[in-house]
């Protein structure tokens, strides 16, 4: 008897304290994560990322990062942080210490520094690629800190002889073409092949006037036109690149539609989207958070999926390959895992890392059980696998039972193995109305198919009936006649 | 002559089946029921509400948590009787014959095909998938516009109009039914600031000692 109940104690320190570290491992992040509906109403999920500890320059064992304005984590493992304010490149080890800092490069008999980094980027085989921005050049160097190459003001007649070429953000593909985003460059993102020579633009932002836009400009007279606003399109805010040569790049869209592109090595814009891809879909008009999204970086994370970061409301969001928002976190503050000024994002092996430019630091977070199932089950379905994605998607409605994606998953999965009625329930939760009636008509069809005889025999039973009971009528209104 | 309780249940289906003479004995034989005319509106609003709430998500995108029966129906009679008494006004000064009595009724009457199609129709997007969906708005658009002649006619009948005139004084209608509602607002925002003047008179007197 006694021994039981000693036995009971520790059994329940256990549960208790577990259901404490579910507890606090959801609810106590100092933002709010929700997402959107099928209705586009908001609802509130857990967390599926936490914050993990934040590195600041100090505790790296150098000065403090002064105004950081871009991050790029390796093949390898290695952080590579441009310090803008401070005009020079720390380089993080894999498991995040100090490795080396590079101020100065060799250059033509001497030595040359930067001015202004504020985008970096490093290829495969480690060659790094600096907007050296106030320089006005791109540098490569090689690992060992030596020249590769430097880009400079491309020239071209596309270019007018007033341009400045002051790169911000740089990308490099599998083939060693360069991709800048330049200041005041409004006609994309410029390209220039592995021998520094200018391509062309990629990712062209047409602007669209409207006609109210065109009435207002005709009627108004010379002086007040040249007062109203420009129709120029967007900036483009940041870049990353994916390994199949796909540039994945930002923009600030204040309609708050498309942020976000992917382009082909054409230069074109071939992202899959649902509705819009802009961050957060309601915004208020004035406040301290006002304002649509403002997305400033990208990264791709593999498997169709990517993460873009809003300067506005301080939030990461995380769509798949079709535009599906996964999942949203973060926010503004002075807490731990908030931000004041997220400049860059970047995913080292399973978190997710954001530079933070005006605290200096760079904030970590890893994924919960709930990010990491959502994280699977998409690269499961991107790989083609939705069988096995199913198992995963059902944990992931334990979870929250709001996500209508995972419902969708498991309800495809069931139409593949053709339980027609078990995919019509699960597609339906996921308000998803093409899948569910293709599950419809297969169950309607097997329905009918199964049942044929019956419905054919009911009918006969009804005709027969209402034919026997005609003649009898009659055959008692002539007996009511004879008897007359 | 009086009508039975189940004739006067049953004098809407005459109605639809034969409008011209069913609105005629309505205005001139006191075939029409005010009460009667009410409940099919009441009937209308409710299937209404019970299609927007229920209609299969194949053919519905309607958030069903904004769905509200109460308001709906609250909706339906306002816009009914705004309806019945603007069209009242106008054909009062137009020497319409009919009385506001039998605005109400034809309005109630006309509505009945709605009444008769709105829960069948959710009965059946239940039974259709994503191209079949025709079917369901084909029903629904029949119901209104067969809802819309009914209440051409009814007008047109129980006023002794031509068809010009009937669709001059519908014109006009429309016109007098948002004079209604500025004159509405105008009053409402009126009363407001009255008794926000005496509201702050008020305060003032009690705090004054």
């Amino acid at each position: 008897m006694k021994l039981k109940k000693i036995w009971l104690i520790p059994m329940i320190i256990i549960l208790v304290s577990v259901n404490c570290m579910n507890v606090s491992a959801n609810s106590n992040v100092p933002y709010q994560t929700y997402n959107y509906d099928f209705w586009n109403d908001i609802y509130y999920t857990p967390a599926a990322y936490i914050p993990n500890g934040n590195i600041s320059g100090v505790e790296l064992g150098t000065t403090n990062f002064v105004t950081p304005q871009d991050m790029f984590v390796a093949e390898d493992g290695r952080v590579y942080i441009a310090d803008t304010g401070n005009n020079r490149i720390v380089v993080l080890t894999s498991d995040m210490k100090l490795e080396k800092v590079i101020d100065s490069f060799p250059y033509q008999d001497g030595t040359s520094t930067f001015n202004v980094p504020s985008g970096i980027c490093v290829t495969n085989n480690n060659d790094i690629y600096i907007a050296d921005t106030d320089n006005l050049r791109v540098v490569a160097l090689h690992e060992d800190g030596s020249l590769l190459k430097i880009i400079e003001k491309p020239t071209s007649e596309v270019l007018g002889s007033d341009f400045v070429f002051s790169p911000l953000k740089v990308t490099v593909d599998y083939a060693g073409r360069v991709y800048v985003i330049a200041k005041n460059m409004f006609r994309g993102i410029m390209a220039f092949d592995a021998d520094t020579n200018f391509t062309g633009f990629s990712g062209t932002i047409n602007v669209t006037i409207t006609a109210y836009d065109k009435l207002w400009r005709k009627l108004s007279t010379k002086a007040q036109r040249q007062r109203q606003i420009q129709f120029i399109p967007t900036e483009f805010t940041g870049v990353d690149m994916a390994p199949d040569g796909f540039v994945y790049a930002t923009n600030i869209d204040s309609q708050a539609q498309q942020s976000i592109r992917r382009l082909n090595p054409k230069g074109q814009d071939v992202i899959k989207k649902k509705d819009t891809l802009s961050g957060d879909l309601y915004n208020t008009l004035s406040g301290e958070y006002a304002g649509p999204s403002r997305i400033v970086d990208i990264v791709y994370r593999g498997n169709g999926i990517y993460s873009v970061v809003d300067y506005t409301r301080g939030r990461i969001f995380t769509y798949d390959d079709e535009g599906n928002l996964l999942y949203i976190f973060g926010g503004k503050g002075s807490q731990e895992g908030t931000f004041k000024n997220p400049v860059a994002i970047e995913v080292k092996d399973d978190q997710i890392l954001v530079l933070d430019a005006t605290r200096g630091e760079i904030m970590s977070f890893v994924a919960t059980q709930y990010g990491n199932l959502i994280n699977q089950a998409v690269s499961l379905r991107y790989d083609g696998d939705e069988a096995s994605a199913v198992k995963l998607w059902k944990q992931v409605l334990t979870l929250d039972s709001n996500f209508e994606f995972a419902y969708v998953g498991i309800g495809k999965s069931y139409l593949a193995a053709g339980e027609n009625k078990k995919a019509m329930e699960y597609l339906k939760l996921g308000m998803n109305r093409e899948y569910y009636s293709i599950a419809f008509k297969r169950y309607r069809d097997d329905f009918l198919k199964g049942n044929l005889a019956y419905i054919f025999t009911g009918g006969l039973i009804i005709v027969i009936a209402l034919f026997v009971r005609s003649r009898v009528k009659k055959r008692r209104l002539k007996g009511v006649d004879e008897d007359e | 002559m009086k009508m039975s309780k189940k004739e006067k249940l049953l004098y809407p289906f005459y109605v639809i089946s034969h409008p011209f003479d069913g609105f005629y004995e309505m205005r001139h034989r006191e075939k029409g029921s005010v009460p009667v005319a009410l409940l099919l509106i009441f009937l209308f609003g409710l299937s209404f509400s019970l299609n927007r709430r229920y209609a299969s998500f194949v053919v519905n995108l309607t958030n069903p948590r904004s769905v509200n029966t109460e308001t709906e129906l609250i909706g339906v009679f306002v816009a009914v009787l705004l309806f019945a008494t603007a069209n009242w006004s106008i054909t009062c000064l137009m020497e319409g014959e009919g009385r506001f009595k039998d605005i109400l009724t034809v309005i109630g009457y006309s509505m009945l095909p709605m009444v008769l199609t709105y829960i069948p129709v959710t009965i059946i997007s239940w039974l259709v998938a994503a191209d079949e969906e025709g079917i369901y708005f084909l029903l629904i658009n029949i119901s209104m516009i067969f809802f819309v002649i009914l209440l051409l006619i009814g007008i047109m009948i129980i006023h002794n109009f031509s068809f010009g005139k009937t669709i001059v004084t519908l014109v006009l209608t429309l016109v007098a039914l948002l004079l209604i509602i500025f004159v509405v607002l105008l009053v409402i925002s009126l009363i407001n600031q009255v008794w926000q003047f005496l509201n702050s008179a008020y305060t003032e007197l009690i705090l004054r000692t």
